[in-house]
């Protein structure tokens, strides 16, 4: 049943969002970008199997191909700013703070 | 015959725990191992939905190429214990869980109501590397472009950005 894919797909998207928003470490919350992506996959691929269609494949496919390069410029600008400030928690990066 | 099928039970389970776990362990490369075990799990899901071309692309990409940058920047940094940074105090950290748990549950219970069977009978190539290049270089010739200049695009912005003097 198409539910099933759904909810698997609902929870990595939830489990994501909490590392985005709970999680302080930098390298974390890129991770957690990737399961929320990864999430949508399944959600995307579930559909296409139900419609028997090979779009929602493309879809995927670009979707990782956005995550590839998403991730790619991440990490260097994590890279950076560690080189820069010494540190990966988004704590203490607040010289954009009033 | 059971109410789900037993290989993707496993496989979601897998998948959801060790997503659980991405986000709750405070070492880095422990949370790196974590998304490893997920993304096989996902992997498996993939196959089950049919699409054998994009579970083979997925543990190619995700596995091969992103998981080991991960892995490769966390080795870099080297990063002590002292400088993994002060998490939130567990009774925020508990918050956003039930704000997260309230997300799941704002997406998940309408989708629980869709009873629809999937399909037993496919498309012949459903799938398949053929069926997929096809769509990908005929209809979507054009986002297959883009995506290329998008991905030179990051191959510049990761060189100029952690380079550490032109």
């Amino acid at each position: 049943m198409i539910s099933h894919y759904l909810m698997v797909s609902a929870a990595l998207f939830a489990i994501g969002a909490f590392g985005v928003l709970a999680r302080r470490n930098l390298l974390i919350i890129l991770m957690s970008v990737e399961i929320m992506l990864n999430g949508v996959n399944i959600a995307l691929l579930a559909f296409a199997r139900l419609h028997g269609d090979t779009q929602g494949q493309v879809f995927v496919l670009m979707v990782m191909g956005v995550a590839a390069a998403e991730v790619s410029v991440g990490l260097a600008i994590l890279i950076a700013v560690f080189r820069n400030r010494k540190t990966v928690d988004t704590g203490d990066l607040k010289s954009l703070q009033g | 015959m059971l109410p789900i099928d037993p290989v993707f039970l496993a496989a979601g389970l897998v998948t959801v725990g060790a997503g659980a776990l991405v986000v709750s362990l405070r070492n880095p490369v422990h949370s790196a191992i974590s998304m490893l075990v997920a993304f096989l799990g996902l992997a498996v899901i993939y196959l089950k939905l049919g699409a054998s071309f994009l579970a083979a692309m997925h543990v190619l990409v995700y596995t091969g190429a992103i998981l080991v940058l991960f892995l490769f920047v966390i080795m870099m940094l080297n990063l002590k214990p002292d400088e993994l940074g002060i998490e939130y105090p567990l009774k925020i950290r508990l918050a956003i869980a039930g704000l997260c748990g309230g997300l799941f549950a704002l997406i998940a219970f309408p989708l629980a109501q869709d009873h629809r069977e999937l399909p037993k009978q496919l498309p012949a190539a459903y799938g398949t590397v053929e069926t997929v290049g096809t769509a990908l270089f005929t209809d979507y010739a054009l986002a297959f472009e883009l995506i290329s200049v998008l991905i030179m695009v990051a191959v510049f912005a990761g060189v100029l950005l952690a380079k550490r003097k032109l």
